[in-house]
């Protein structure tokens, strides 16, 4: 069975727009102007089990709104979402029972107390049995080190140790699914290596089923087979990095450092600039490797190096970011 | 019978964490300490000027107005500690606060009271006993088991119909999304209705504060029921507790359906 499935999700809010000034204030107060906004329009995915999915797309796109549906904190407008086959809005305390959610922005420690009084209060909240709790605890600790800063408040800790807490605190129960909302943000090098590490272990180890949103692209690179891009509540795309780049930039450059000014041509390969004996060239890679490539221009010319070029998958992701349906 | 005892549980581990918060910061319960009980006292203090002066409020003396007094100031402490929370809420709801407790496996509603389980509830207790005690001295009050069991029915239904109406103010903010700090307001209005005979209003604010929000029911009606001997008074009062708390509660869960958490 699919770890989560959401069909025709739908979310609407109703915003007041107020006009400017006491003169707007009053208006509002007795022709408010309504709107209603649709932050999520109609979205449908299936995610199967043990699978790292990222949710991308830019501020206000509508991920965030999807999460909170999907872990029953908001109710859907229409459409359905299914957990293990379980509605969270109607079912939410059996879908939360199995369910690890991290916020970045917002802690979900006990400010005032050492970091370990909140962990042993997830042990009493899902009831987690002390085998099982010690079991995790040493986990975490391998992988995130907590064991360090476990016995200082947390509103003490530093933004990565912060997070490392929260991480550890939703992972506790063994969910079988977790939602990471922006888990990096903020992080420094380090803090977002030890982050992706705990993903990619945990997801190794207990073949946990994991959705991240994040802006960071090289948090895709390193962890996610697949992604999905919302903009405007809707999906854009739905697939592996691979076929993005693929779709978006069918093709690579070659730049050959000649040793004067003379230089070859293929009919393969489009020249996009030339500076000097500097000399770039476009091939779809469809048609055409780079090591063919170059193997056939060292024929024809010697050359002194070579470089094979990708696009930047931020450009990429600008580039679909700015694509309407 | 698993789910109690998981609650059960989860609360003392609340009360636990609570008690250890008020050691991190053992300034703050000092002041609670010494600052509460004031509020009281200064209360009493005007009530025992205003009978000196005019002898009686409404037919009720001295002792009878401490034993009322008391009563509500109990309620009031034990609602302090248990929905305090409750006039927070607007807070909770226009913030996102909400979502750690929908993101765990217990109700909604206990976790927004249990987990900041208010010890300082205690300090408003202290005074509320004495009144109490100094009521019962003066007016001579028969205790038999009966007579404990009514008080304790009675403390019990009181807390909940004062917890079930700062719920249901509270939950309007789903709909207002405004912070909607209604803590002061509430206060003086419990206050001014609780400690007082109630007939002392005028007819239409009785039969408001009997009819449709029970405050009457707190402290004047079974207190008027047990300084004349008659206990069952105090059944109304529980009960009433019952349904306002359950109705509260219901109407809680329904609000939390247009929850709208914050940022998107």
């Amino acid at each position: 069975m699919e770890a989560i499935k959401v069909e025709h999700l739908v979310k609407e809010y109703t915003i007041v727009k107020k006009e400017k000034g006491l003169g707007g204030a009053v208006k509002g107060l007795f022709a408010p102007k309504k709107e209603v906004v649709r932050a999520v329009d109609d979205i449908s995915f299936v995610i199967p089990k043990g699978e790292i999915t990222a949710f991308i797309g830019p501020n206000g796109a509508g991920k965030s709104t999807t999460v909170k549906m999907m872990s029953g904190i908001l109710t859907p407008t229409s459409g359905s979402v299914l957990i293990k086959g379980k509605n969270p809005a109607t079912q939410r305390k059996e879908v939360v029972q199995n369910l690890g959610v991290v916020f970045g922005q917002r802690t979900q420690l006990n400010w005032d107390l050492r970091l370990g009084e909140s962990f042993e209060l997830m042990r009493h909240i899902y009831q987690i049995e002390p085998s099982l709790y010690e079991e995790n605890m040493k986990m975490m600790d391998q992988i995130l080190g907590i064991s360090e800063f476990i016995n200082t408040p947390v509103r003490q800790l530093s933004l990565g140790q912060r997070m490392r807490g929260d991480l550890v605190s939703a992972m506790l129960h063994s969910p079988d699914i977790i939602f990471l909302d922006e888990p990096t943000i903020g992080l420094d090098v380090e803090g977002k290596y030890a982050i992706r590490k705990f993903i990619k272990e945990i997801n190794r180890v207990k073949g946990t089923t994991i959705i991240l949103t994040t802006h960071d692209l090289q948090d895709i690179e390193e962890l996610c087979k697949r992604l999905i891009i919302i903009n405007r509540g809707k999906i854009m795309e739905d697939g592996p990095l691979e076929a993005l780049i693929d779709r978006i930039a069918p093709y690579k450059e070659l730049v050959v450092v000649y040793f004067d000014e003379e230089f070859a041509e293929h009919e393969k390969a489009e020249i996009v600039s030339r500076e000097g004996n500097i000399v770039t060239y476009r091939f779809e890679k469809k048609e055409m490797t780079g090591a063919r490539l170059i193997c056939d221009l060292s024929e024809k010319k010697k050359f002194k190096d070579a470089t094979i070029k990708e696009t930047k998958i931020e450009d990429i992701i600008r580039i679909a970011y700015a694509e309407q349906i | 019978m698993k789910s109690v005892r998981h609650y059960l549980d989860v609360t003392f581990y609340n009360i636990r964490l609570a008690l250890m918060t008020i050691l991190e910061y053992p300034g703050d319960f000092l002041g609670w300490l010494l600052s509460n009980p004031i509020q009281f006292v200064v209360g009493f203090a005007t009530i025992r000027f205003v009978v000196q002066e005019f002898g009686t409020i409404n037919g009720w003396d001295q002792g009878q107005l401490a034993f009322l007094y008391g009563i509500s100031v109990i309620s009031h402490a034990f609602s302090m500690m248990l929905f305090v929370q409750g006039w927070f809420m607007g807070y909770y709801v226009v913030e996102g606060e909400f979502d750690r407790y929908m993101l765990r496996p217990l109700s909604v509603l206990y976790q927004f009271f249990f987990t900041n389980f208010n010890v300082f509830g205690i300090t408003d207790l202290i005074p509320g006993i004495c009144v109490f005690a100094y009521g019962c001295m003066q007016v001579h009050f028969a205790w038999n088991i009966s007579r404990v069991a009514a008080v304790l029915l009675l403390i019990a239904g009181a807390t909940m119909i004062r917890g079930g109406i700062y719920i249901f103010m509270g939950t309007f903010s789903f709909w207002t999304k405004s912070v909607n700090d209604f803590a002061g307001f509430t206060q003086e209005f419990f206050d001014k209705t609780t400690m007082y005979p109630l007939t002392m209003y005028p007819k239409a604010m009785q039969f408001v504060l009997t009819y449709l929000i029970p405050i009457g029911w707190i402290s004047f009606y079974p207190a008027e029921g047990l300084l004349k001997g008659i206990n069952t008074g105090v059944i109304f009062t529980f009960f009433i507790g019952v349904v306002v708390l359950a109705f509260a509660g219901i109407f809680f869960q329904y609000g939390l359906t247009r929850y709208e958490s914050a940022g998107h």
